[in-house]
């Protein structure tokens, strides 16, 4: 599948978007007509309190889920109107991930972690563009590692390196340094900005903490299932 | 605590499920077994005991033993002075002189032959006799018959219908009545015509003599010292014996064969029960690691390890209860089933009312409860070892579990080289099969000690090829090899049960090649007449050989008897053969002496019987025959061993020896060889003309006769196989069930490899990959032994008997290719539930 951008300025589109988790009594609107445009080759942070829908948010944008009401695009492809297993291949080609923990395949090695998505799809990796990631991370010494053998921060490094790994369309992290010190999530937080900035790669940061926010270029403010403000840059 | 035990084993339920089902089929299977048995035990007790419940003393000629791997010997007939010298003896209401013997019923130009006994008897009123009418009345003169009503329903032979009874001579009879057999309408599996008692003399050729003579005591009479004085009064050269007495003997006569199938069946049903302990203990295992965590905040909440070892063992209590109670009901219904599948394999057993004793639920409950919980025991002891900081740690599945203790591996290493060190030692010569047994043991214990240790290594050996088919390949591979203790459990259970159906496969498959080969060496006839009926000592009426010796398409007729003696306690079996035609129609090598010096009432060994009981040509052989006692026979010659096994036995006498000493007159086989200048298919056909009057003889080839010899091995294999299959089905769900328990552990990575684009597909081909790859773990293994053991156990018996090792590579092929498939079936559930796993729920558990 490729998609092809008419509008290059905008990677992924979200509008209107409704998601309800539940039925009758025990409904909860987790989004609730949530509208976001994310801008190309820029770090977006979503930034709002616990509960506020933002993993939410993420997994429809990133074709993990479905959404009740409303349009998701990741380029111009209506994710509403793919299959699931077209919503997998969509998400291995184009698509990257970080989670807040367990991103690795235990009995993968780092290296073979990091092109995982590549080798689920039958591609070569390139390995050009692999050794540059993993020197940004500072990886180097630590591929043939398996995740057990690796600190949090170096984990979650190579989640990093992973979500690259594929050129995708747009990287997805949630809560990424939630499970870090201080310094490692500053570093993790640092890398992620570096890869916006100097490899024009999309980036959406869900998050909590205003301290990590604030290294992305917008902040979309979220609460009870919808944007309500964007800052930065661009802020529109 | 029960509350929480009872709450917990509820609520895991899904987990618990397979083992429930493993145990349940175990104990199925035990129950099944017990109660089959005990039914048709139960059945032969009542039927003897009904044929002698109006008789109080039976009078029969003397023999030294009554009976021989489940026959009943035949004796000399009384003379008919007996029982009027019985009258004689104060005390005796009634004497009846009883004629007993075979006679096949024919109607219809067809010969009735069932799977049992077809007897002919003299018609005798109740009490005395155990028949009564349902029909009709009863034969008052010659040429009358009445037939039980059984036989007469099933083959629609009604009052008035002739019928041509077959004994030593035959006769057309009119059926006059029909009887009934106590309750029933006959007997299992039977044909009985009753006659007048000169009618029965007359077909079975007694002149004026009885089988036995039947006494009923005098009211008030005490029957033990009755017994002594009829003893008194007739000399030593009668027996007579309480009716009762003789009932329970022949009851257990014909109970043999139910005890060796009962000990197969219940041999059977440990295995299935050992592969499910192997699945249980897994289970436990696996359940144990998933809730280290919550058993550390029970033990950080103050229980004690005690309680928590409580805790797991009471959850195997109940799921043992569980699956005894169920296992047992469901034995009782399939009694039915396991004696018709018996029936398949030539097994007969009596059909009737299903009898289930206290001792049966007992065993099953004892059976099912004790295997559940011993095999938790390990399991419960490590659950009560989590100490209570690791509800701080992580993520338990985090830990790489199972790796393999240093002790457990040498101990393992080292049981299994002395098992090894055994097999080669038997294979190498000396070893018994005693020491094979032992080998067995110690490399299958040491196997599964050395398991974990071995197991990563294999795993990645054998999943070489799964690297081809990509990433989820390599995975299933590396999950596989992640946990060995858990896969090298689940594998050896399956390699346990393949291991018992391929040594079966090839064991069998040796012992019928080499029947077939010194069949084929020494058996140089044309033809082979014998019975079809599969009967211990051949059952073939004596005038086949003269019918079939006077044609003039045949050269030589040679024929065999078969005879049992005892030595001591043990029965042993011997050919009685005619050493004149004999070498005429065989090709025979004698190791020492002669073979035509039998003709002199000596008896020829085989070399290696010779050679355990350290005999030589000159010595003596003392044998105990049923009708005349101790007899010492010279020993006038060795027979070389394939040639005697060709003759079936180790010992051979003379035709001759054999009348004087065997009332018994039925032959085993009837060599042929045809005249010159005859076709074979000539002297076939006119060798089936001549067996018109024998309705179950039959000409074989060498091939048919080989086939033959080998029926009884054939049915026995094909049993065994059927039932080892059940052990293998069980394995098979270790497989599905430790999946399943290990997907629902790994459900965080499966969800982050569907997050990262792992299709559905892709991950049901990872899944069952690895099922496949313990299910090949287990066939190398299993194979591996079988042919290993069965190797060793042919070389074993190759030093008595002829026996070379035949391995039937193509149904080993289809083992092989079977377990494979299986395999992959066994992963298929599991599969489609990880494809299934929603991502979202999958990425939140992590
Ligand atoms: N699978 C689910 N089923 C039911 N409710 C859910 C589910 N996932 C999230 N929710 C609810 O939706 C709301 C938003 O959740 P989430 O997107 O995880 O918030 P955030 O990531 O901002 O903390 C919460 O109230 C949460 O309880
Ligand atoms: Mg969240």
């Amino acid at each position: 599948m490729t998609i092809t951008s008419v509008r290059t300025d905008v990677a992924a589109l979200a509008r209107d978007v409704v998601k309800i988790y539940g039925r009758g009594e025990t409904a909860v609107r987790a989004l609730d007509g949530a509208t976001l445009s994310i801008p190309a080759g820029r770090f977006t942070a979503v930034m709002g309190p616990s509960g506020s829908g933002k993993s939410t948010l993420m997994h429809v944008m990133a074709g993990l889920d479905t959404v009740d009401e409303g349009q998701v695009l990741i380029g111009d492809t209506d994710l509403g109107r793919l299959s699931e297993r077209q919503r997998t291949l969509l998400r291995r080609d184009h698509v990257g991930f970080v989670f807040q923990s367990f991103n690795l395949v235990p009995t993968l090695t780092a290296a073979e972690n990091i092109v995982l998505p590549l080798t689920l799809a039958g591609r070569r990796a390139d390995q050009a563009w692999i050794d540059e990631i993993v020197a940004m991370l500072g990886l180097g010494d630590r591929l043939r590692h398996r995740p057990a053998e690796l600190s949090g921060g170096q984990q979650q490094r190579v989640a990093v390196a992973r979500a690259l790994a594929a050129r995708p369309r747009i990287v997805f992290a949630d809560e990424p340094t939630g499970n870090l010190d201080s310094r490692a999530g500053e570093a993790l937080l640092g890398f992620l900005r570096h890869a916006a900035h100097e490899l024009g790669q999309t980036i959406v940061m869900v998050t909590h903490d205003a301290n990590a926010a604030a290294y992305a270029d917008r902040v979309a403010h979220f609460a009870d299932g919808r944007v309500v403000a964007v800052t930065g840059d661009e802020g529109k | 605590m029960w509350k929480l035990i009872i709450r917990n084993t509820v609520a895991r339920r899904g987990r618990l499920a397979l083992t429930l089902l493993a145990v349940l089929l175990g104990v199925t299977f035990v129950t099944g077994s017990l109660v089959l048995t005990d039914t048709s035990r139960r059945l032969l007790d009542d039927q003897f005991r009904t044929a002698a419940a109006g008789v109080d003393l039976t009078i029969r000629d003397a023999a030294a033993f009554d009976s021989a791997m489940g026959v009943e010997v035949e004796r000399d007939p009384l003379p008919a002075e007996v029982a009027d010298r019985v009258r004689a003896v104060p005390g005796v209401a009634a004497a009846t002189p009883v004629v007993r013997g075979r006679g096949l019923i024919g109607v219809g130009g067809k010969t009735i032959v069932p799977a049992g006994p077809s007897l002919l008897l003299s018609w005798e009123p109740a009490p005395v006799g155990p028949f009564t009418l349902r029909a009709g009345r009863a034969p008052a003169a010659g040429g009358e018959v009445v037939i039980d009503a059984a036989t007469a329903r099933r083959h629609r032979i009604g009052l008035g219908t002739e019928v041509t009874v077959r004994a030593e001579r035959a006769e057309r009879l009119r059926v006059v009545g029909l009887a009934g057999f106590g309750s029933g309408e006959g007997l299992p599996e039977t044909t009985v015509a009753l006659v007048t008692l000169p009618e029965a003399q007359r077909l079975l050729a007694l002149g004026g003599d009885y089988s036995e003579v039947d006494v009923v005591a005098a009211d008030g009479t005490d029957v033990r010292r009755l017994r002594s004085a009829v003893a008194a009064a007739l000399g030593s050269g009668y027996e007579v014996s309480a009716s009762r007495d003789v009932a329970a003997a022949s009851a257990a006569a014909a109970k043999t064969q139910i005890s060796s199938l009962q000990m197969m069946l219940l041999a059977l049903a440990a295995a299935a029960l050992l592969v499910g302990a192997f699945l249980i203990a897994n289970t436990f295992s696996i359940v144990v690691t998933q809730r280290t965590r919550e058993l550390a905040v029970l033990r950080a909440a103050g229980a004690t390890g005690a309680q928590v070892m409580r805790s797991v063992l009471g959850e195997a209590l109940l799921v043992g209860l569980a699956a005894s109670a169920a296992g047992t009901g469901l034995g009782v219904a399939c009694a039915a089933g396991l004696r018709d599948l018996a029936g398949v394999f030539g097994m007969t057993l009596p059909d009737g009312g299903l009898v289930v004793t206290p001792r049966t639920f007992v065993v099953a409950f004892v059976v099912g409860v004790g295997v559940t919980v011993s095999s938790a025991f390990g399991p419960a002891r490590r659950a009560a070892a989590v100490a209570p900081v690791e509800a701080m740690r992580r993520s338990s599945a985090d830990r790489l579990s199972g790796r393999a203790g240093w002790g457990r591996t040498v101990t393992g290493a080292v049981l299994t080289a002395l098992g090894a060190a055994g097999l080669s030692i038997v294979l190498a010569g000396p070893g018994s099969v005693v020491v094979l047994g032992e080998a067995a043991v110690s490399t299958v214990v040491g196997l599964a000690l050395l398991g974990p240790a071995v197991t990563p290594g294999l795993v990645r050996l054998l999943g070489r090829p799964l690297g081809v088919a990509g990433v989820p390949g390599r995975l299933a591979r590396e999950s596989a090899a992640r946990s060995p203790r858990r896969t090298s459990a689940t594998a050896l259970a399956l390699a346990f049960g393949l291991a018992l159906v391929s040594f079966t496969t090839v064991l069998g498959t040796s012992i019928k090649e080499s029947t077939a080969r010194s069949y084929a060496e020494t058996i140089t006839a044309d033809y082979v007449v014998e019975s079809a009926r599969n009967e211990m000592l051949g059952g073939l009426p004596a005038h086949v050989y003269h019918h079939v010796g006077e044609l003039p398409q045949v050269a030589v007729a040679s024929r065999l008897r078969y005879g049992h003696w005892k030595d001591g306690q043990s029965v042993e079996a011997l050919t009685a053969i005619d050493p004149v035609t004999l070498p005429r129609v065989t090709s025979l090598h004698m190791v020492a002496g002669r073979l035509d010096a039998v003709a002199g009432g000596g008896v020829v060994l085989a070399a290696n019987v010779a050679k355990e009981r350290n005999l030589k040509v000159g010595d003596t052989l003392a044998m105990t025959f049923s009708r005349t006692g101790v007899q010492r026979l010279p020993v006038v010659g060795l027979l070389r061993d394939r040639d005697a096994q060709a003759l079936s036995t180790g010992y051979v006498i003379s035709l001759d020896t054999y009348e004087r000493n065997y009332r018994e007159h039925v032959d085993a086989s009837v060599f042929v060889k045809v005249a010159d200048g005859v076709s074979r298919a000539d002297a076939k056909r006119a060798i089936e003309r001549a067996l018109a009057d024998a309705p179950t003889a039959q000409v074989r080839d060498q091939a048919a006769a080989v086939a033959g010899r080998n029926a009884m091995i054939d049915q026995v294999l094909g049993l065994v196989s059927v039932l080892l299959m059940l052990t293998v089905l069980i394995a098979l769900l270790g497989i599905t069930n430790t999946l399943a328990l290990s997907i629902i552990e790994r459900t965080g990575e499966l969800g982050l490899l569907r997050a990262v684009g792992m299709t559905g597909a892709q991950m049901r081909w990872m899944i069952r990959g690895e099922a496949v790859l313990v299910a090949a773990l287990a066939i190398v293994a299993g194979v591996g032994l079988g042919v290993a053991f069965a190797a060793g156990t042919v070389a074993a018996l190759g030093r008595t008997v002829e026996a070379t090792l035949t391995v039937p590579v193509g149904q080993l092929l289809l083992v092989v290719a079977v377990a494979a498939l299986a395999g992959l079936l066994a992963g298929l559930l599991p599969a489609r539930r990880a494809a299934r796993l929603d991502v979202l729920t999958a990425i939140a558990t992590s």
